[in-house]
């Protein structure tokens, strides 16, 4: 069985995200970027199916800067097979929206014929959380969004996805989209002797300009603020205070 | 950064597992004088001993300036389980440079941590001055017998193996000593009680003697009467691990004082707005960074096979000044509170100290500066 993983290189987690001036978006110039996290829960969740004798083969693909080939090593090292980058921009602010990102995949999956995909639920950048639906949509496949459990069985998949007051455990068909979710499983580090190693594991690149896609922005930013700043607490004198703050000043009750 | 993309994923594995899994078992570590095997068995899963030790004999094969990052990295989570990391490090090196292929079967034991391993040197009256070893090997058969005692060595009341400096020629001088590689569950083989350190408490040291401990024909490591030369070997490596922990602490220090002068108030605002602040904060941050242009440097010569001894030296030497130095200005920043145990800086404080003592103490490196300099020129 073949699992094709898509990763995408974001702003790393741990930066503290700065918005540029003009407020068009975050500022990106030189600032560490790494793998998506829940692409990392992706990539490690295909790599334990791997690992249990289920998975035969993983390819893992990026759509973007060339400095994505870095996140896509971090990927091999971590325990996929093959890996491919399609090259679409050089422009470290251009993101490149769901849609046109799930057309790309499309082509992507015509040629390598995976019966599952494993993506991340969304991206930490943008947060747009459409990419694995469209996907499923675009190829007619199924979809099961929001994995925290993922078993493979009778060709299907038993996938258990969380969902508001609890777990829903769903089947689907393969093939199918599954996108992972924050608990499906904590990713391992990736192992130094395995760093080397997966420089010697291949890695494709592919122009855009190949597919015929255009991915010119059908979304546009209007502006983009940062977060606003906590204030300082409050002491209350009494419980009475507390229910009237809560009640009147938070809106809470 | 003139890190490649390899050096850069190293980086980022080895920071994420100090954060997330070093750092925060320090204060405890240290407060316990605990070797923290579950760690090291992480550590070893990670593959984070044997940075260099190559491919076909079961490593990574990293660079050195590599294992400089690694060890920056630990360090600033924990500077004992860095040094677990360079003491695993050396003998590895040791076992790939002179090691026999029956001796370097040891290697994948050691590098996974199964086999604890020491690196046995100083004695009494052999410190800084190794010609002074009193422990002595003397031919018996085939093989050796060993009596003698040596003092404050790393891991000696958890090792299974010694790498053990004794002199095999009472005439020969520098051309007398020879390595051995005793098993330290042998007969004749006592261990003194763990020392109680200033700093680096989680790393265990203690002392050995070894009374009438028979060693086999393969005990012998690299050339008889060449043990010294052996040893040397690897002191420009061993320098530069040690340079880039006393980096590490002090930039744990770093991110722990500028954290706090943003956070502590006096004066109705943060201390960081005071320019006094701000200016032992700045001071620190340009010395580490120093330190550590010294330390990459120093490991890239190494790496290009060119003369580092000088190099090294200079690394070591500033590191663990700049250490000492620079934590002391992070205890400051922290006033009261970085006098008190439990707070990381004042750890860090006494951690640093050693770093001017081991590995060949800091007079000691500006002897071999100073040496190189008269020696081969003030130009390099």
């Amino acid at each position: 069985m073949k699992v094709l993983v898509p990763v995408k290189r974001v702003i790393d987690y741990n930066i503290k995200v700065r918005v540029k001036p003009d407020g068009s978006g975050p500022d990106l110039t030189s600032v560490k970027m790494s793998m998506n996290p829940f692409d990392e829960i992706a990539v490690e969740e295909a790599v334990r199916l791997k690992e249990k004798g289920v998975v035969s083969e993983i390819v893992v693909v990026s759509i973007g800067m060339p400095q994505a080939k870095d996140t896509l090593r971090t990927a091999l090292a971590m325990g996929a097979d093959r890996a491919i980058l399609i090259e679409a921009t050089t422009d470290v602010n251009q993101d490149i929206e769901p849609l046109s990102v799930a057309k790309i995949l499309v082509h992507i999956v015509k040629d390598e014929n995976p019966d599952l995909i494993i993506a991340g639920k969304q991206a930490i950048d943008n947060d747009a959380n459409a990419t694995g639906q469209m996907l499923a949509g675009l190829l007619g496949w199924g979809q099961a969004t929001f994995a925290s459990a993922i078993e493979i069985a009778d060709g299907g998949a038993l996938v258990t996805r969380e969902i508001d007051g609890g777990l829903q455990t769903i089947r689907v068909k393969l093939p199918a989209v599954v996108t992972a979710d924050l608990r499906l499983n904590e990713p391992r580090y990736v192992a130094l002797p395995n760093i080397m190693k997966a420089k010697k594991k291949p890695l494709e690149e592919r122009p855009l300009a190949a597919l015929g896609i255009d991915i010119a922005p059908r979304l546009k930013v209007v502006r983009t603020v940062e977060p606003v700043g906590r204030s300082a607490g409050v002491r209350v004198a009494s419980v009475d205070e507390l229910l009237e703050k809560l009640k009147n000043e938070a809106g809470v009750l | 950064m003139y890190l490649n993309e390899t050096q850069e994923q190293v980086r980022d594995t080895a920071r994420s597992f100090a954060d997330e899994v070093i750092r925060p078992a320090a204060e405890a570590l240290d407060r316990e004088e605990r070797f923290p095997s579950e760690i090291y068995e992480e550590m070893a899963k990670v593959g984070l001993f044997g940075i260099g030790v190559p491919e076909e004999l079961g490593g990574p094969g990293f660079d050195t300036l590599t294992y400089a990052v690694v060890m920056e990295e630990l360090s600033r989570g924990y500077a004992s389980v860095a040094d677990q990391c360079g003491l695993v490090e050396l003998i590895s090196t040791l076992l790939v440079r002179h090691g026999t292929p029956v001796q370097q079967k040891m290697l994948p034991e050691v590098i996974s941590m199964r086999r604890k391993v020491a690196y046995c040197i100083t004695e009494a009256e052999a410190g800084t001055d190794v010609s002074g070893i009193r422990t002595t090997a003397e031919k018996d058969g085939e093989g050796w017998v060993l009596n003698g005692g040596k003092l404050w060595i790393h891991n000696a009341p958890v090792a299974d193996t010694g790498f053990v400096l004794a002199r095999t020629d009472k005439e020969a001088g520098n051309r007398g000593m020879s390595i051995f590689i005793v098993d330290l569950h042998a007969n004749g083989v006592d261990r003194g009680p763990k020392e109680h350190k200033m700093g680096q408490r989680a790393s265990q040291v203690g002392g050995l003697n070894f009374t009438d401990v028979r060693l086999g024909p393969d005990a012998l490591l690299g050339q008889a009467g060449r043990g010294f030369h052996t040893m040397m070997s690897v002191l420009d490596k061993g320098r530069v691990g040690i340079a880039a922990l006393a980096v590490g602490i002090a930039q744990a220090g770093l991110e722990a004082a500028v954290d706090y002068a943003g956070t502590r108030k006096q004066f109705g605002k943060h201390i960081s707005e005071f320019q006094g602040v701000q200016w032992l904060l700045a001071d620190m941050a340009k010395d580490i960074e120093a330190a550590r242009l010294l330390v990459h440097s120093a490991a890239d010569k190494i790496d290009r096979g060119q003369d580092a001894t000088r190099s090294c030296s200079m690394a070591k030497c500033f590191a663990g000044d700049m250490a000492v130095a620079r934590t002391a200005d992070a205890v400051q920043v922290f006033g009261g509170s970085g006098y008190i145990r439990g707070f990381e800086v004042e750890r860090l404080y006494r951690d640093a100290k050693i770093t001017q003592i081991y590995e060949g103490t800091n007079q000691i490196q500006r002897m071999i500066i100073a040496r190189e300099l008269l020696k081969k020129g003030a130009r390099t």
